[in-house]
Parts: C-alpha cells; structure tokens; sequence
C-alpha cells in the first residue's frame, strides 16, 4: 500500500474488519453470479446442465480457494485472524470459567501489587519535572568531605550564577517554610508552607503564571523593598476558591503586607514532589520570612541552605557543567579558605539527583517494586501451571487442529491469544486494585504541621506500565504451555489421551515453589495476626492518659519566631496566653509544652550524670529523653503525680532547678530508694544540680507499643523553649475552644499564626488507629494474597497431576482402586507439600514473632492462639485446593479412561 | 496467491484498469470482454479474476456498486476511481517502456 492514499484506503480495510459477513456475502454472490453465467454459456454451447455445471466449476479453479484468496486480499488478514482468535480464546476460556477466573484474579494481585511501587518509583525517581525540556534542568550540590548533597549560601548562589557560563539560567530555593497566612489585618493568622526562591525561577524554569506575572528582576535585588508573592495553584483554588481577582490584591504574610502578582499553572505543582508550596517569594523578602534572624541571609558565605538548580544552555553538556563548577568551587577555596575548605561543587541531572545514595526513600522503592516484581513472578508461574494443567486435555484438540493443516505458529498464536486475553483481563482487574490500593496510600495523612504531599498517583505512566506488564506476563505465563501443547507428534496424539509429558524432575522445581508458597502464606499471615496483637497491647498500657485525652484536649502551637519575637518576648507571650486560655470559658485547665506525647517531633535528649553516680567507663553521661513543660501541663495533658509534686509557679529562674522524672527513671537510677529529693547533673559530672520533685508514671511517649522509656520534665520558666503548644482542657468537646482560643491570640498579637490547631483525637488517631490500621490492612492483605497464590499454585499443579497421571488411574481403578484410594493417592502428594511448606512457616513465624516483640513490641513469649489460627486455617484451605482436583480425579471413568488409548 | 500464469506479473491489474477506465463492468462482463478483445489470446482462469479485483479495490483503485443487469439481476459492477487513473497511467507507461524495450531485444536477437 502506498502511504500516500492510507486515508482513502483505511475505510476499506476497517470495513472489512467490521463488516466482513456482509463482505463475504457479496462475494459469494458475486462469484455465484459468474458460476451461473459460465453454466448458461456451457449450455449454451449444447452441453448437459449437468457436464456445463462441472465445466464451469472446473474453470473457476476451485470456488474456496478463491474466496481465500480473494480474502487475503483485503490485506486485513492477520487483523481478522486476530480477531479470531480473541473469539475463539473467549470461548475456550469461558468453558473453563472456573480456571479463567483463578488466572484472572491471580494476575490482577500480581500486576496492583506491582502498581503501587510503580508509581512510588515513578514519583521519587522518573517522573519528569513538570517544567518545558525537563531533561535540561541539573542540580548544583556542595561538596564536603562528610557528603556530596550539601547546599550552597545566598552569597555562594550569586557567585556562581555571575561566573558559570553553562547555563541559560540559575535558580535557587529555600526551605519549605512555614509562613503566618492572613488575608486581611486583624484575621488570626494560619501557617502555611511557603519558599523564598530566586527572582529569575519562573523565567529560567520556563512556567508561565497562569494569572498576573512572574517576579520582575529589580524585584529581587533589594532587600525587604519589593513584597510581592506568586500564589502556588493549589492555594489559590482551596483557600481562594480560585479567586482570579486576587492578583494586583494584597495577602499579609507573618505580619507583613505582600501584593500577590501571580498564580502558578496547574501544570506546576512544584520542583519538589513531597510539596506543594503555597507561596513564591523573592529572595529579597527574606528579612520578614526567615526563621534566624542571627544569621545574615544575604552575606554569610556559610548559611548554607538554598538548593541550586540550573537550566542547561543549548550546546552545553552535564560534563562542560561538572568541569566548570569544580573550578568555581576552586576559586572558592582560594578565595575564602575560612568557609571553603576541602570545598568542591557538583552538577547532576534529575535521576542522578534522585537516586541519591544518602536517601532511603527511592531504595525502599525500588525493593518494594522487585518485590513486587517478584510476587508476579510467581503469580505468572501459577497461570502457567493452571494453563498447564488444561494442556493435557487440550492435547487431542491440538492434534486435531494440527492434523487437519493448522500451522505450529498458527496455534501458538492461538493459544498465546488466549492467554493474552486473561493478561488483558488480568491487568485492567490489576489497575483498579492498584487505584484502589495507591487510594490507600494517600489518603494516610501523617499530622505534621506543614502538609506532605503524597506523590503516588495513578496516572497514564503507570497505566503504560501496567498494560506492558500485562502483555509481558501474558507472553511470560503463556509461552510455555503453548509451546509445550503444541509440540505434538499428531499420530500419538490422536491415538493416545496423552503422549509424554516432562518427568519427574522438571516438576521438582515446581513442588519446592509451591511449598515456598504456602511457607510465604502462613508466614505473612502469622505476621499480620502478630501486628494486629501488638497493637491491641500497646493501647492496654501507658496510654491511660490519651484516653480521656482524646475527647478533651485542644492542642495549638505557636512559634513566635517567625514574627522575629525575641526571647523576653516570646516569654511574655505564653505567659499572657495561659492565663488568658485559663480564664476561657469551658476551659477546665490549660498548660504547655515542647511535645505532646505520641507527638510527631522528636523529643529532645538531655545528657544528664545522677549525683554520685558511677558511671560506665565507656561514657560520660546518661542521655535521657525529655520535655519542657509549665506548672499546668500534667493537669491539662491528665498524667498523674504518682508522689511529690508537679511545677509551681514559685518555680523560677531563681529558684533551685527543679525536676519531675518518670518511674523508669526513677528505678533505673535508685533501684530499691525512693528517687524523691535525689538530684542529679545537666550535662558533664559538675553541671548545675537538679533536684527531682515529683514522679510520675511511666507512659507511652513516642509510640503506643514502645518499650518504657525513661523521662525527664524540665520547668519551662527555667529552660525557656521558642516553640511550645499550648493544650487546654475542655469540660466538653474540645474543638469549640478553637474561637475562644482565635480570639485570645487576637487580642495579644493577630499577626501571630497557630501554627496548627487540633484536638488530641487527630495524634491518638494517627497513633492507634490509623497509623496500626493501614500496617494490620497492609499485612493481612499481603498474608492473604500470599495464601491465595499458594491456592492457586497448588491447585494448578495438582490438576497438572491428575490430567498427567489419567490414563495410570485409569488403570489403577480397572484393577480394583476405589475412588477414596485415589482420592489418597492424589491428595497424599498435595499434603506432602503443604505439610513441608507449613513447617518452614511455621519456623518462620516464630522468627518474625521474636523479631517483632523485641524490635517492634514490648511484648515477651510465643502467642499460641495466634498459631492455633494460622496453621489449621493455612491447611484447610491449601488441602482444600488440592482435595477439588483429587475428587475430580476419582470421578475419572475406568473405561473412558482406558478407551483414550 | 496464485498468479495467472499465463499473463505477465501484474498485467492482469493493468488490463482490468483498462477495461473499466472505459465504461463500469460487472466481474463476468470483465473476463468476457477480456477475452473478446485480446480475441481469446489472454485467458484468465474464471475464478482468479475474484481476487485481482478485490486487491483493486482494497487499493482504493475501483470501487464497486450494486447494479442491475440488462436482464434484470443483482450484479456488482466495478468503475475506475481518481487514484485508479492514475494508477492506470503510471501502469500504461511502464507497461509501454517494459513492452517496447523487450520487443527491441527481441528484434536484436533476431538481426
């Protein structure tokens, strides 16, 4: 066909597709036309109707051959075969539709088990950056002899953007940092997440605003003149509700007024994939926005903290790039030997950048998608060996085809349509298991006070992956049963029910995988029931507190930091907003702290030495987990005194320090004494004494089944902290002390944003529920998928089995076997398997429980109702897999049997 | 496929061009006129025209149509398309060199 007339020839071809009865119709007319035609002639000519008839057949040459021939003239051939053969393989497999559904539903586990991890590798390694010629973008890194990821200062960025000349363009970022949102004066001010970015990023990125204008280059030159701010698209749909009008208008950000000049595109959510900013700020602005006011942002060669980024020029490469930054950061070296010492520089493209070796993220990717490659695997050998296990009764079929002039490559394709179509089915059953799957993983939001951003979506990246895998595994599981059904010697196959079939040894691998199957099942499974114990212990104990702490309990954070507050300040500043929260009404108590428990900031370490304690040779000091709380804390968070005393207020600066510790504390360093009174160091033997007031009870305080962690509070007046959370304790239901709390911070300083407001509920849901719910779902899901591959494993072999051994039990029933001896006979083997596959779980399971209980749980001893489940549930199922195709052996009539011969 | 073998490769496509390019044919009045013309010196065996025909319409060369016949019956009859003109040019000339170049080396080898 000429390609320039495809468009005029297309409709022919399709409608030959389409309509090719109505094709094939007219063209028996067509050719019965010329029949009749040739016989009216011979008639004509004085012959017989009857010899004019023969005549004329003779002379068209064999009226089917033709038709044929005329078929494949329309070119569509091998599509019309196809189609053919999707037909035919929907047919076939709807007469197994139990078979059918086993390898559809054993691939769709496979290929949303791999989905998932496809899209986490997707998002922390491929996917693009949602900019125009991402692959031109490159990353500039500082080196140091510690790591090769470290970022360059304001003053280092200018530097390099004058000096390197590999680029069209170099940008620069801050911190993901948490500004105070308020849209107009006298509104509480709320964080969001915002960065300070150089004045040329959207113009080097090449990202167009959708609204207004991207930053002007004077408006970054002078610091503190120009407030402007692009509004990230997210921000403005959510907060804005997609207000177009916002641009020219002003928003006020910690305290300060910004005129909003545009609105990032849709198509750019943001060069990071965790976040999604919600203000672009220049440079310039970071007087206002900065977090530490002590260092100077615009000349400490040694603040390093701005992440570099380059837009490749058109001719230059990532190696011009390497070269020219390594002697940049020479001159460095030379020029400021103070901050750039054993100082080097480092360009390296998207992948390379995200494939860092220092980051867990992508690894823990990449492992979970080999694992999950790896499942398929096996998933694929199932399918094969259940397609297997039908071959043997397909075999005088094939010989049929075969013997009546069907080509080998022609049932090969027949056969691999077929399986094909389960991949097809397979895979789309796959994808909706994946959706659902990925679903899961974002919907689980971590409660930090700036949002993550879950990259994993379910786009038309995976969707390709998904479908290449379906037709991979479709080649994968159908290849070799096609080849081996064909492979048919047609006299033996019509003779005989079964030629050979692979011996003994080639099924070894496939016993050793199925029982690798049903150890995996009954492993996970113990695992999951272990998972889902531990958690259901670690809320008996230690969390008495989070109990009713969840129902009353407000908790808001304030870092007055970031209005540039100093320490008299700040102090001022909660001492005013506790007394106010105290007078609120329907406030019972109030209190602050560092940390709540079960919090997600990591608690803070004091080294601490007991008076006269002797200390391990190996070490100076005691390093002990601790929190800074006021004197209303243990009331509001209600974490009882056990003996002593909780803070006063007659606890001061000038006062003897001071110290409430934990029983675990206490014990640990006065076993058998009472720890009231005792007293101990900060920091080295000879730091400042501290003098333990009050004990109380030891809780859970990072993680509900954590094992007891000693713990030291510090009064908050004599260790001032910058950042605290203030909780308050209602009478009633705690979020309608959100006004009453908005109203006080008003009334201090309404340019002060909550930092984040929300009930204990959100921290003991995250701890108890949600975060124990999403690993018992996950580890039951696996344990049950496990369990199910195992089913399908083994009833697939088995049935491979029976269909192998028909014409032996045949004969074995002729000579007096009655069908409970056969039914032992094929089951035997099946228990055999399961029996040895159950030991290795078994063992196995008692590692993972020992591994749990000392890594994860505080929990000793072996849980035997977990086993007295697992272990006959795992056997019950698996035998039963195995007990179908046994009974349907027994069925095997001697004499059909035997006739097949 | 099988080819008429008694025709040269691909004349058959060239001669059923010709034939339509003068008026619309159903397939019998094609080979009649074929032989008619060539004066029983081009036989076609009945049955291979189906698939030349074919192939000419899946090119998009001839399209075919419904018709009554003279006497009244169903016929499919087949007329030439722009693009099968043109064909029919390309397919005359290069038929008319191929021809004329072996009638030379014909005579050659005669002299």
């Amino acid at each position: 066909m000429r390609p320039e007339h495809w468009w005029y020839t297309l409709p022919l071809r399709l409608r030959s597709v389409f309509r090719r009865e109505r094709a094939d119709r007219e063209l028996d007319e067509e050719m019965q036309f010329h029949l009749e035609k040739l016989i009216e002639e011979g008639v004509a000519s004085g012959l017989s109707p009857r010899d004019a008839r023969y005549a004329a057949l003779r002379a068209m040459g064999g009226l089917a051959q033709k038709k044929e021939e005329a078929r494949d003239m329309r070119g569509t051939r091998w599509l019309t075969d196809f189609l053919d053969d999707i037909r035919y393989a929907a047919r076939s497999l709807a007469r197994a539709p139990g078979l059918s559904f086993f390898v559809v539903l054993t691939l769709a586990l496979g290929i949303g088990m791999a989905s998932a991890p496809m899209s986490m590798v997707d998002a922390l390694v491929f996917r693009p950056y949602p900019v125009p010629h991402p692959d031109r973008i490159v990353n500039l890194r500082s080196t140091s002899p510690y790591s090769s990821f470290e970022l360059f200062s304001y003053a280092e960025y200018r530097d390099i953007a004058a000096r390197a000349k590999s680029y069209t363009g170099v940008i620069a970022n801050g911190d993901y940092i948490p500004m105070g949102y308020s849209l107009k004066s006298g509104e509480t001010a709320r964080v969001r997440g915002g960065m300070l970015v150089s004045g040329n990023y959207f113009s080097v990125l090449d990202v167009t605003p959708q609204f207004g204008r991207a930053f002007r280059p004077e408006e970054d030159q002078v610091p503190g003149r120009d407030p402007v701010v692009v509004l990230g698209r997210d921000f403005w749909k959510q907060e804005l509700a997609s207000d177009r009008t916002i641009v020219g208008r002003t928003i006020r950000l910690n305290g300060t007024v910004f005129t909003v000049i545009g609105v990032a595109p849709e198509s750019f959510p943001g060069m990071h994939v965790f976040i999604r900013p919600d203000f672009y700020v220049p440079f310039a602005m970071a007087p206002v926005l900065s977090r530490q006011p002590q260092k100077d942002f615009f000349h400490d060669r040694d603040a390093r903290g701005l992440i570099v980024q380059a837009r490749l020029a058109p001719r230059a490469t990532l190696t011009d790039a390497r070269n020219e930054l390594a002697t940049i950061a020479k001159d460095f070296e030379r020029e400021h030997p103070q901050f750039n010492r054993n100082r080097g520089g480092m360009v390296r493209n998207q992948v390379q950048m995200r494939t860092r070796s220092d980051d867990p993220n992508w690894k823990f990717g990449i492992v979970f998608l080999v694992l999950a490659l790896m499942v398929l695997a096996v998933a694929c050998t199932n399918a094969a060996s259940l397609l297997l296990s039908r071959a043997g009764a397909r075999r005088r079929e094939i010989a049929v085809r075969l013997a009546l002039g069907a080509g080998r490559s022609r049932l090969i394709r027949m056969l691999l349509a077929e399986s094909l179509l389960l991949a097809v089915m397979g895979g789309a059953a796959g994808v909706a298991a994946g959706f659902a799957l990925i679903k899961l993983l974002t919907r689980f939001a971590i409660p930090t006070t700036l949002p993550i951003h879950v990259p994993f979506q379910m786009d038309l990246r995976i969707l390709a992956g998904c479908a290449a895998l379906s037709v991979a595994s479709a080649i994968v599981f159908g290849l070799a049963p096609a080849l081996q059904s064909t492979r048919v010697d047609v006299v033996d196959g019509l003779k005989a029910g079964e030629a050979e079939l692979p011996g003994r040894r080639r099924l070894w691998g496939r016993n050793v995988l199925v029982a690798g199957q049903v150890a995996a099942s009954l492993t996970m499974l113990t695992a999951g029931l272990l998972v889902m114990r531990g958690f259901h212990h670690g809320l008996v104990e230690g969390v008495d507190f989070a109990k009713t702490a969840k129902d009353h309990v407000l908790m808001a954070t304030f870092d007055p930091r970031l209005l540039q507050y100093d320490s008299t300040r700040t102090e001022r500043f909660f001492k005013q907003l506790v007394e106010h929260a105290c007078q609120a009404p329907g406030v019972v108590s109030a209190g602050l702290t560092q940390n709540p428990p079960l919090g997600l900031e990591a608690f803070e370490v004091l080294p601490l030495v007991p008076e006269g304690a002797e200390m391990p040779k190996d070490r100076e000091t005691y390093d002990v987990t601790m929190d800074t709380v006021d004197e209303g804390y243990f009331e509001a968070m209600g974490i009882p005194i056990v003996r002593g005393r909780a803070f006063r207020s007659s606890d001061t600066r000038d006062t003897p320090r001071v110290a409430v510790v934990n029983e675990s504390f206490a014990t640990h360093h006065w076993p058998g004494v009472d720890a009231l009174g005792k007293r101990f160091h900060l920091g080295k033997r000879g730091g400042p004494l501290v003098e333990i007031v009050g004990i109380t009870p030891t809780l859970r305080y990072r993680m509900p089944y954590e094992k007891p962690m000693e713990f030291v509070y510090l009064p908050l007046a004599q260790r001032p902290v910058a950042r605290l959370t203030l909780l308050m304790r209602s009478s009633g239901n705690p979020l309608s002390l959100i006004e009453p709390l908005k109203g006080i911070v008003r009334s201090i300083d309404p340019d002060l944003p909550l930092v984040s407001v929300r009930s204990y509920m959100v921290l003991y849901r995250y701890n108890a529920v949600d975060g124990p719910g999403i690993a018992v779902k996950m580890s039951m899901t696996m344990g049950a998928m496990a369990l199910f591959l195992a089913v399908a494993g083994l009833y697939g072999l088995i049935s491979y089995n029976v269909s192998r051994r028909t014409r032996e039990i045949g004969i074995r029933m002729a000579v007096g076997a009655d069908r409970p001896d056969v039914i032992r006979l094929v089951l035997g083997k099946g228990l055999v398997l399961v029996t040895a596959g159950a030991a290795i779980g078994l063992a196995l399971g008692f590692g993972v429980e020992r591994v749990m209980n000392t890594a994860l749980f505080n929990i000793g001893g072996v849980d035997f109702l977990v086993y007295a489940i697992v272990v006959p549930a795992t056997f019950l199922v698996t035998t039963l897999a195995a007990y179908v195709p046994a009974l349907r052996a027994s069925r095997i009539e001697p004499t059909r049997a035997l006739r097949w011969e | 496929m099988s080819k008429p073998s008694d025709l040269v490769q691909g004349t058959l496509d060239l001669l059923i061009l010709k034939l339509l390019a003068i008026e619309p044919l159903h397939g019998w009045a094609i080979s009649r006129r074929l032989k008619v013309v060539s004066q029983d010196v081009l036989q076609v065996s009945e049955g291979s025209l189906y698939p030349a025909l074919h192939k000419l319409e899946q090119e998009g060369w001839i399209t075919a149509e419904w018709k009554q016949t003279e006497n009244n019956r169903r016929a499919k009859f087949y007329s030439l398309t722009r693009p099968g003109r043109k064909q029919l040019e390309a397919e005359s000339a290069s038929w008319h060199l191929l021809s004329s170049a072996i009638t030379r080396v014909v005579r050659l080898s005669e002299a």
